[in-house]
């Protein structure tokens, strides 16, 4: 299912222009991450995408959807959306309910339902809590219950707002397990992020924004070199990235891997 | 966003340089006369002579008289409307509209009525729109008022912006997860579970790190407490106090007197 | 003379079987800057509000052993007058906000308004902080109307007014942008170089090794490692362990398996280690070739 933002625009009730002329395509499947500072305006789109939000200007297409004939309940097939902050949505007595809330609210069968509740405690390694009381576990372990919650809603396109936030190695490396997996799925995966190595590590695709626009645009190699355009919006290039361009290799590179073979490359030239 | 969180206009007028309890005291100075002084004009003179007059003394008068037409003067005028048409009793009949009747007594008293709440709030209006927060809880502390009942007042009146905007952060969240919110009545009243739980459990983690930050600060310390504002009291708060109580006692004593 | 002295410490919150400390003994010198590491839930939150006094004071549950900082127990004081001798600062900059204030220089004046500071000194104290932490320019702001960082250094500013002989900082970064990453980390610099005692819990391994004297690792409430910074951050059981590593370390020790990074060379934790140490096998290949 692709997502088609034509020309969006978006001002709030107090007058702010919070985004001015973003056009971009999102093709089925892709995995990309949105960087750039706070107020840059990468949560003001992504509320666009399942209609929380309803341009001021230009229109917002999920698949053959545009947003504003849409409600956000009915998006809810189309979008699943990670919130940052897990407190703000749990409400039930056990796990296992909090991820069937969604799924539920979609109308799913009763077999599909207990399949998706499943399958989603397995992703998230949660299935020895499913029975605990979420307010119990670790703000760790919230988070991922926010994330089965969506998960188990089975949408094509998925939306997570700083997954890494407040998460320790641990916790990175699982959700880097999730964003895998989903795309063995064929699903969308788009995230906001302030974590600049985990989206160099997991995503195919980097939208840069500043002052409400798309800045940069294309593959994590073709945009996290820029050192100087990253900068602009006060972010660093990932930490492998730095190191390649101190020791001037000539492909940009994101990941140790990535590193070492460039490097044994250039030494042995 | 949230830099404006009371009703509080910083301006230098002689209202706002008033000590917040002579304030206070003038509010009730205010009030009283207007409820117990049987002449029938009182409350009449008073909101002109003396509320409109101090709304200018305190150069708030945009604010006020903003206020005053579009939340006052509604409120005066329908318990006006009311009271004209249901309180019974009364000789001269004006009119009859269906079961009710107006008289001219039944006028009279509801119109002075009306003008009494409109004195009233207008001196609570005024009295904010003059007075810092702050500046009314440092003052009633030092006099005395123990500081954690001042910092839940304070920090009350602050919250409120907050939990709107995180009400609206749930309601978003949950609408994300299909959760209907717009259509029937009874969905809408089935939606509170998933809205209040969190919000209430947010509020509970977020009181238990605020105590941390506010004790990491010495809050329960049992020194005597400084303030970095400076509250003027001067002589003639001193004296305005005295004669606004003066005149509370008279007003009092005329309502005996003449009843 | 140490500062802080944690002599066979244990601590279990209330209705609970597992220790959330145990056994752990510190000693820290004046002046030194203590980074601690671990796995969230491996006791890092724990340790900090040990030593800031919210245990046992605010959290009730089961202290053994004892806490002394200048030659005092946190058993023996009270909460009030502990803080003049250990600052607390952590994650939320948002929940730090006391609510009671108007504006920025308010708020940081409100620890030494409830410690009876006279109003002179008050402003003098406030002022100076001010400045230090790079926020004068927003002294008549509302505290709320401010970015992360900001309000961060908000929360900083208020416990350095207090002047204690400790600041504790619990991940102080963890919930900021970039930018306010470096705001933050740019204030707690200078602190180091003021000669501060800190002890900072934080998951950030580049900044740890920029600042720390010493890095403690917990590991199950547990001191699992401890010693200088590129020893403790490149011992190969952190990444078992479930620890985060820098990407530096990580790139290294690929290396080393594929025999290009030597044995004897240290890993790296920062950027110029890492460029420093495969700069000079790229020169000594070069040098080899004929």
């Amino acid at each position: 299912m692709n997502i088609c933002v034509e020309n969006l625009s978006f001002r709030y009730p107090n007058g702010v222009l919070a985004l001015q002329g973003v056009s971009l395509e999102i093709a089925s499947g892709e995995q990309v991450a949105i960087i750039g500072q706070n107020g840059a305006g990468k949560t003001t789109l992504v509320k666009h995408l399942n209609g929380l939000l309803q341009p001021t200007e230009g229109r917002v297409l999920i698949g053959d959807w545009d947003t504003r004939k849409y409600s956000v309940a009915k998006l809810a097939q189309r979008v699943g959306y990670v919130f940052q902050n897990p407190d703000e949505q749990l409400f039930t007595k056990t796990v296992a309910e909090e991820i069937a809330f969604g799924p539920r609210n979609l109308g799913y069968s009763k077999e599909r339902l207990q399949t998706l509740v499943e399958d989603a405690l397995q992703l998230t390694q949660l299935q020895a809590m499913r029975s605990a009381n979420p307010y119990d576990l670790s703000p760790t372990w919230r988070k991922m219950v926010a994330i089965a919650s969506i998960l188990a809603m089975d949408t094509p396109i998925l939306i997570f707002d700083e997954p890494t936030t407040g998460q320790d190695a641990a916790s990175v490396g699982r959700l880097a397990t999730i964003i895998a997996e989903l795309k063995q799925r064929g699903k969308t995966v788009i995230t906001i992020t302030h974590d600049i190595d985990f989206c160099a590590e997991n995503f195919g695709r980097v939208i840069v924004m500043g002052n409400g626009q798309v800045l940069l645009d294309g593959s994590a190699k073709e945009v996290l070199g820029q050192e100087a355009i990253l900068a602009q919006t006060f972010v660093d290039p990932p930490q492998i990235t730095r190191l390649g361009l101190r020791l001037g290799l000539t492909e940009v590179v994101c990941t140790p891997q990535e590193f070492l073979d460039v490097f044994e490359t250039q030494c042995a030239a | 966003m949230h830099e404006r969180l009371s009703f509080y206009v910083k301006r230098e007028s002689p209202l706002h340089q008033l000590n917040p309890l002579t304030k206070l005291t003038l509010i009730f100075g205010l009030i009283l006369p207007a409820f117990l002084v049987p002449f029938y004009w009182t409350p009449h003179l008073l909101l002109v002579l003396v509320v409109f007059p101090l709304a200018f003394l305190g150069k708030v008068q945009g604010e006020y008289f903003n206020a005053a037409t579009r939340l006052i003067l509604p409120a005066a005028g329908f318990l006006f409307v009311m009271q004209a048409l249901f309180i019974p009793g009364g000789e001269v009949v004006l009119a009859r509209v269906w079961f009710l009747t107006l008289t001219q007594e039944s006028l009279l008293y509801a119109f002075a009525n009306a003008v009494r709440i409109f004195v009233m709030i207008s001196s609570f209006t005024l009295f904010m729109l003059t007075t810092h927060p702050s500046e009314l809880m440092s003052d009633l502390t030092r006099r005395g008022l123990p500081g954690q009942f001042a910092y839940v007042i304070i920090a009350t009146l602050q919250i409120i912006p907050q939990m709107q905007a995180k009400a609206n952060t749930i309601i978003a969240a949950q609408r994300s997860r299909g959760l209907d919110t717009e259509s029937s009545f009874s969905r809408r009243i089935r939606a509170l579970v998933p809205l209040v739980g969190p919000l209430v459990f947010g509020s509970l983690v977020e009181v238990e790190e605020r105590a941390i930050a506010i004790e990491a600060r010495g809050f329960t310390s049992r020194l005597p407490k400084t303030s970095l504002r400076e509250i003027s009291d001067r002589p003639l708060d001193k004296g305005l106090r005295w004669l606004l109580l003066a005149m509370m006692l008279a007003s009092l004593l005329s309502r005996i007197w003449f009843s | 003379m140490p500062v802080v002295r944690l002599q066979q410490v244990t601590y279990y919150y209330p209705l609970t079987e597992t220790p959330a400390l145990q056994d752990i003994n510190l000693e820290i010198e004046e002046g030194e800057f203590i980074a601690v590491i671990g796995p969230n839930g491996a006791g890092k939150s724990t340790l900090c509000y040990t030593l800031a006094g919210f245990i046992p004071h605010f959290y009730k549950g089961e202290l053994q052993g004892t806490v002394e900082v200048d030659g005092r127990s946190t058993q023996d004081s009270n909460l009030s007058d502990w803080v003049l001798r250990v600052g607390l600062v952590f994650q939320n900059p948002f929940n730090q906000i006391s609510g009671a204030k108007y504006t920025v220089f308010e708020e940081v004046a409100f620890g030494l308004e409830n410690r009876g500071v006279p109003r002179n000194e008050m402003i003098q104290r406030v002022e100076e902080v001010l400045e230090m932490t790079g926020i004068a320019d927003l002294a008549a702001r509302s505290p709320y109307s401010l970015s992360g960082g900001q309000q961060q250094r908000v929360a900083l500013a208020s416990i350095l007014v207090m002047q204690p002989k400790v600041l504790v900082l619990d991940e102080p970064t963890s919930q900021m942008d970039p930018i306010g990453t470096r705001e933050v980390f740019g204030v707690i610099r200078k602190m180091a170089q003021k000669g501060m005692t800190v002890v900072m819990a934080e998951h950030k391994m580049e900044w740890i090794a920029q600042f720390a004297d010493r890095v403690i690792a917990l590991w199950e409430g547990k001191i699992f490692l401890e010693g200088k910074p590129q020893q403790v951050l490149t011992d190969e059981r952190l990444a078992e362990k479930g620890f985060g590593v820098s990407r530096y370390t990580t790139t290294a020790r690929l290396a080393l398996s594929r025999g290009l990074w030597q044995a004897e060379r240290p890993l790296p934790v920062t950027l110029e280690e890492a460029v420093s140490g495969f700069a000079a096998i790229r020169n000594g290949q070069s040098k080899g070739k004929p």
